[in-house]
């Protein structure tokens, strides 16, 4: 290993990129705008449903008091029924006296989810001899929005896939054009171009991430419990293991298309198999295993502990996760120095 | 010797490109490969990189044991292999980086290069530069660390006459303080510079000699036609 040569190759690429324009806007850009547009479209609580309330309760004028219901009063069932049957509301929420009935439009989870929450906080406003009662929760908050579970996730999956996108293309162009042989001809070892190439990289690593973490914590909101600087070497270490990956896969492609379709199908598994859009424990026995394999996975449980926990390196998953990572990392980075052979 | 091969074998897969190749190369000479396109030229520069481990045969480069030659050699491949987005002097620095020499090393020898490749302004970015300044730049590369082996593939295409006159020239000089080049060519004529002509075909190289010699040999006044000779007696056979 040559320091002089990886530091030559780390300087010579990062010019490159300093110098294309376009390239370095889209580097920087690309995961700002897909963490916003992710906050804005999924997660966040919907609102103006409409609720048909029939008769009268202590609760309705609490209903009525909430940010995410719009409620009308009827006095006739059968009328309030057929407006949901129309679709223009989502319940109706009937009175027998002292207790409820909720006639739902059940087509919508989500929603039949939100408004029964609504529900049941006004109950325990209005009635608080009620036999249940939610206690301040141990972790989060007790006002919880789906976006808190999903946005450590998201977080997790625009500083995986930027860094992959980033890589995936580093050799094709090398190949092709003969610069990759002129370095192996010079005696470089594939080793000191990858490293070289890492080092290159993470000066954007360092950028995309901490876009991704302040976008979240400050332009969403989201809750932060824990360390910060762990978020951001967590975040940081996962860049890394995904640029390693990215390395490895363009080791493997021969054209900027196969490149690209090397990518797909590693993004995909990524976001549906790591509990970033919904939990592991839903997954069939076999996923939920091949899940526990993923760099992803760990990272995202960690991301939401770290932020919603406020869980420190102590914690055995989040220290876990950071060898997990890194262990992934290295496998990629050793796969890919294989595989950029200079003797076949 | 520079290099010293024999019984060479190699292809790709189930193609066979190089077979039974014989090679010699003195030191302080200039050798041409001469031969149609597709007939093996770049594979065997490759084989001599260390690039392509020989099926069967010996080689040996520079008398060294090292798989590849790294610093020893100097290479220009058939592409331009520039990086279009930074400019000379920062090319010129980075393959010096690559091979240890010193700021003041690098600056000494691209100065010297600059005039004498008459290379443009060192701040003119590389994608910018017409296809024959492209060359020189390349070619400046492979010289810039006074390697010594030259390892050329087609080195003066799309360079004017004057200059290929002017590389030829500088080949000769370095040559004679001991410099071992070997290139490949179409140019018959050009090939009629070399010390030592390779005539290749199919892989194989069909005769191996001074131009001069080849021609007195096969009793005619052009190298173009041992070519043609050399290959009908090989389609007869």
């Amino acid at each position: 290993m040559n320091w002089n040569r990886i530091g030559a190759i780390a300087s010579r690429k990062f010019a490159s990129i300093r110098r294309d324009h376009r390239m370095f806007a889209f580097i920087i850009m690309m995961p700002a705008i897909q963490i916003l547009l992710f906050g804005f479209a999924i997660g966040a609580s919907p609102t103006n449903l409409d609720v048909i309330t029939v008769g009268e309760h202590p609760i309705f004028s609490e209903l009525e008091e909430s940010e995410l219901l719009v409620t009308h009063n009827y006095s006739d069932l059968q009328a309030a029924k057929e407006q949901v049957e129309n679709g223009e509301a989502w319940a109706v929420i009937e009175s027998n006296g002292s207790s409820l009935t909720i006639h739902f439009d059940a087509s919508n989870q989500q929603i039949m989810q939100t408004i029964i929450n609504e529900v049941r906080t006004a109950l325990q406003q209005s009635a608080p001899s009620l036999s249940l009662k939610i206690a301040e929760p141990i972790h989060g908050e007790s006002e919880s929005e789906f976006i808190d579970f999903l946005a450590p996730g998201i977080m997790v999956l625009v500083c995986f896939m930027f860094s992959i996108i980033l890589t995936t293309m580093a050799f094709v162009g090398e190949r092709n054009d003969g610069t990759l042989d002129r370095l192996f001809a010079a005696g470089v070892q594939p080793s000191e171009v990858l490293i070289g190439h890492l080092a290159a990289f993470s000066f954007i690593i360092v950028g995309q991430v901490s876009v991704v973490i302040g976008i979240a914590v400050m332009v969403f909101d989201i809750p932060m419990h824990g360390s910060l600087l762990l978020l951001f070497s967590l975040g940081l270490l996962l860049g890394w293991a995904a640029m390693c990956l990215g390395l490895f896969l363009s080791t493997k492609a021969k054209s900027e298309f196969q490149a690209l379709q090397l990518v797909l199908p590693i993004i995909f598994p990524v976001l549906l198999l790591s509990g970033i859009l919904w939990p592991v424990e839903a997954l069939p026995f076999g996923l939920k295993e091949f899940s526990m394999l993923l760099p992803t996975t760990w990272a995202a449980e960690s991301f939401r502990s770290i932020m919603m926990r406020g869980w420190g390196l102590s914690n055995p998953l989040i220290w876990k996760s950071f060898i997990i990572v890194f262990a992934f990392g290295a496998v990629a980075l050793i796969a890919a120095a294989k595989s950029l052979k200079v003797r076949s | 010797m520079a290099i010293r091969i024999s019984g060479l074998k190699r292809g790709y897969g189930k193609i066979r490109v190089l077979d039974s190749l014989d090679m010699n190369v003195d030191e302080g000479s200039i050798y041409g490969l001469l031969g149609p396109s597709g007939c093996g030229k770049t594979t065997l520069l490759n084989v001599i990189l260390g690039f392509l481990i020989p099926e069967k045969g010996e080689i040996n480069v520079l008398d060294t044991n090292a798989h590849i030659p790294g610093s020893d050699v100097g290479y220009a491949p058939q592409e331009l292999a520039l990086y279009l987005d930074l400019n000379i002097s920062e090319t010129l620095t980075f393959h010096g980086r690559l091979h240890e020499m010193s700021k003041q090393k690098i600056e000494e020898r691209g100065k010297w290069l600059k005039s004498f490749l008459d290379l443009p302004d060192f701040s003119r970015i590389v994608g910018k530069l017409s296809g024959g300044e492209k060359r020189r730049v390349s070619l400046a590369v492979a010289l810039l660390h006074e390697p010594r082996l030259l390892l050329l593939d087609e080195p003066t295409v799309g360079v004017d006459p004057e200059l290929r006159a002017r590389i030829w020239q500088h080949l000769r000089t370095i040559a004679d303080h001991g410099t071992t080049i070997v290139l490949t060519t179409h140019y018959i004529d050009e090939a009629g510079k070399a010390d030592r002509v390779g005539l290749m075909r199919d892989g194989r190289l069909l005769a191996e000699e001074g131009p001069l010699e080849l021609m007195d040999e096969h009793d005619s006044n052009s190298l173009e036609d041992v070519f043609l000779t050399l290959c009908k007696r090989e389609v007869v056979a």
